[in-house]
Order: structure tokens, then C-alpha cells, then sequence
């Protein structure tokens, strides 16, 4: 069983990455990218995890309590936070795209072919 | 490229990669033992050297609070370029009106909504402050706090209407608590090189254990990240808003 953890994260990245390969529209591809970027965060809290250890908050605990590891849980917090704010950036991106080529598919936005319609 | 070459070509890559991840993989420490030795410190001295309970609150704001400025700047940069994306098609006029596509019918809100939005709004809001305050104690800090608030501002939303919330929430004000908190957060960081130490070194009182005032300088830090994650979370609902009214006048509306 202790591998299941390690199989999800791949898993995870797994479909992720088929996604944005087969992706025809960027909205779904930015769905698809914030699936990978959810393997990490499985992957890093797996690494740090502890059996039997608290979490690394020592109010109800006295320090010294074998507890998991804070590092890899303060690099998913701020990155679950910041990920977001990309994920709308990107939505942002795709919204302009929109606009101005009436298009959201990857497959039907060559730039060469964009140039040459006009 | 048709799609099916795309994911032919994906899997010769993965396949390519294969043996490189197999090795990655096979020394991937068993699940539940952890072989890292940096976690383990930070649990064993933090509660002595720094008089905080929460230790991903001491990592982020003093062990490692220089890589938390990076990341701090990095919410600060997304949410300004989304922003900018946004209004450079739009304009940077906001109307306190919200949008509308013609044709599609408007259904009003349910009294149930405006109920229960009106409930849990204020005690979301709450919540979310109580989240941010006590960083260096109990689970919680400046990054989740200020998503917690943007979510009780949200409420506030589906609870008052868009014109209730737009006269509730300025966007110069938004402006100024996204900047203001990354600010802070780097001024923070500034403040101990005035007395000759090293940058972001913890100069202030650290207080006492279990305290909401422990940690010293990490209280200054993560107030200015849950202002700037507040103000960017809210800024970025506030512009995908206006978008709708964008939306309404290019259908000649």
C-alpha cells in the first residue's frame, strides 16, 4: 500500500499532461494544467509525510511530538495560493485570444495562419 | 499536427524519458519514513528559537521568508498582468452595473440566497481574519486568511447583488491593499538592515509561546501577505466581473 500514494501523483501528472497534449480548447487545457500542478501537491505532502506523526502545529501537542514534515506543507500552501492567481492570468490570456481571433482552439491558432488570413 | 500525432509523439517523449523517471522513482523515499532532515529540525528548534507554535508559519515567514517574498511577488505579478489583460481591452472605466447578454433571461435571487449569504457572509468574513491573526498559533496564516476573506467577499456578493458589493468594495482600494501588502511585506524585510542586521533577520520581541503576538517580525510579514492575497483575489472577481459588461456592449446594448 505504501506505493499508492506515489501512483496517484503519477497518476495524476499522467492525465493531466494527456489533457493538455489532446486539448482543443484553451479552457480546457488550463483545466488540464491545474491537474498536473495537483500531482505536486500529492507528491510533496506523500515526501514529507510522517506514519503515526501530528500535524506541525504544536498548540494541542507539546513540541518535541514526532510530527510531519512543515517544509513541503508551506511549499504546497503558498503554491496552491499562487497557482490560482496564474490559473487567472492564463483565463485572462485565453480570454484575449478569444477576442481577438474568435478561436480557442490550440490546433486552429498558428500564427502563421492567423497572419496570412488577414 | 493532427491530435493524434500530438499524443504519439507524447508517448515516444514519455517513453524516451522512461528510464530517467524509473531511477527518480526508485529512490523515492518508502511512504509514511521520510529520510529529509531539514523538516525534522525546523519541528525540533522552531518552538525554541522563534516562540511559535505553527511550524508552516515559522518556515514561510522566517526560515525560509525570502523565498515567501518570491512567491509573494509572483501572486502580485499574476494577478497585475491579469488585471492589465483585462483592462487594456476594456477600458479602465467600472461601471457599478453589472452586465448582461441579450437574450438570455435574468432570474433574480432566490430569498434562500440572499439568506444564507447574509448568514455566513459576516462569519465567513470573520473567520477569515481569525485565520490570518493567528498565524504563528494555530493552523492558518496569511495566505490562507486572505483567500477565507476574498471567499467571504464573494458571499457578500451573491448575498447584496453586484451594485450593493461594488458600493461596499472600491477598486482603488483593492489596488492599494494588493500593493500595499507586498510592500509591507518587502519593507518588513528591510526594516532589520536599518540596525545593521541581515535582511529579514526576526529583530522585533518574539513574545510568548502560544501567544497570538509571537514571532516578532513574522506578524508584520504575514499581515502584508494576507493584504495582498485579500486584495488580489478580490481584484481578480471584481475585473472577470466587468468582463460581463463588456460582453453587453458589444452586443450593442
Amino acid at each position: 500500500m505504501s506505493v499508492l500514494p506515489w501512483l496517484v501523483a503519477a497518476w495524476l501528472f499522467g492525465i493531466g499532461l494527456y489533457g493538455i497534449a489532446s486539448s482543443r480548447s484553451f479552457i480546457h487545457l488550463i483545466g488540464c494544467l491545474s491537474v498536473c500542478q495537483s500531482s505536486t501537491y500529492v507528491l510533496l505532502l506523500g515526501i514529507g509525510y510522517r506514519w503515526g506523526a501530528v500535524a506541525p502545529v504544536f498548540y494541542d501537542h507539546p513540541p518535541g511530538t514526532p510530527a510531519v514534515d512543515p517544509v513541503v506543507q508551506a511549499l504546497v500552501l503558498t503554491d496552491i495560493v499562487v497557482g490560482a492567481t496564474v490559473t487567472a492570468l492564463l483565463l485572462a490570456m485565453a480570454l484575449q485570444v478569444d477576442r481577438k481571433y474568435g478561436e480557442l482552439d490550440p490546433q486552429k491558432l498558428r500564427p502563421l495562419v492567423a497572419k496570412a488570413r488577414r | 499536427m493532427t491530435p493524434r500525432l500530438r499524443i504519439g509523439l507524447l508517448g515516444l517523449a514519455g517513453l524516451c524519458l522512461l528510464p530517467a523517471i524509473w531511477k527518480v522513482a526508485a529512490a523515492l523515499p518508502p511512504f509514511g519514513e521520510p529520510t529529509a532532515q531539514y523538516g525534522p529540525a525546523v519541528n525540533r528548534l522552531g518552538p525554541e528559537l522563534r516562540h511559535v507554535s505553527n511550524m508552516v508559519s515559522a518556515v514561510n515567514f522566517d526560515f525560509r521568508g525570502f523565498d515567501t517574498l518570491g512567491e509573494e511577488f509572483m501572486l502580485v505579478c499574476a494577478v497585475t498582468g491579469a488585471a492589465m489583460l483585462l483592462r487594456g481591452a476594456r477600458g479602465e472605466d467600472l461601471s457599478a452595473r453589472a452586465g448582461r447578454v441579450e437574450g438570455r433571461a435574468v432570474i433574480g435571487r432566490a430569498e434562500s440566497t440572499i439568506l444564507i449569504s447574509r448568514l455566513f457572509g459576516p462569519a465567513t468574513l470573520l473567520f477569515g481574519l481569525y485565520m490570518a491573526l493567528h498565524a504563528t498559533v494555530t493552523p492558518g496564516g496569511g495566505f490562507q486568511g486572505g483567500v477565507v476573506i476574498a471567499s467571504g467577499l464573494l458571499l457578500t456578493y451573491l448575498g447584496e447583488g453586484y451594485r450593493g458589493w461594488r458600493q461596499l468594495i472600491g477598486s482603488r482600494v483593492l489596488d492599494a491593499i494588493e500593493g500595499g501588502g507586498a510592500l509591507l511585506f518587502a519593507l518588513a524585510g528591510f526594516a532589520p538592515m536599518a540596525f545593521g542586521r541581515a535582511y529579514m533577520q526576526n529583530i522585533l520581541p518574539l513574545g510568548t509561546f502560544k501567544d497570538v503576538f509571537s514571532g516578532g517580525l513574522m506578524l508584520v510579514e504575514n499581515a502584508g501577505v494576507a493584504l495582498a492575497v485579500t486584495g488580489g483575489f478580490a481584484m481578480l472577481f471584481l475585473e472577470f466581473m466587468e468582463e460581463t459588461r463588456a460582453l453587453e456592449s458589444e452586443s450593442g446594448g
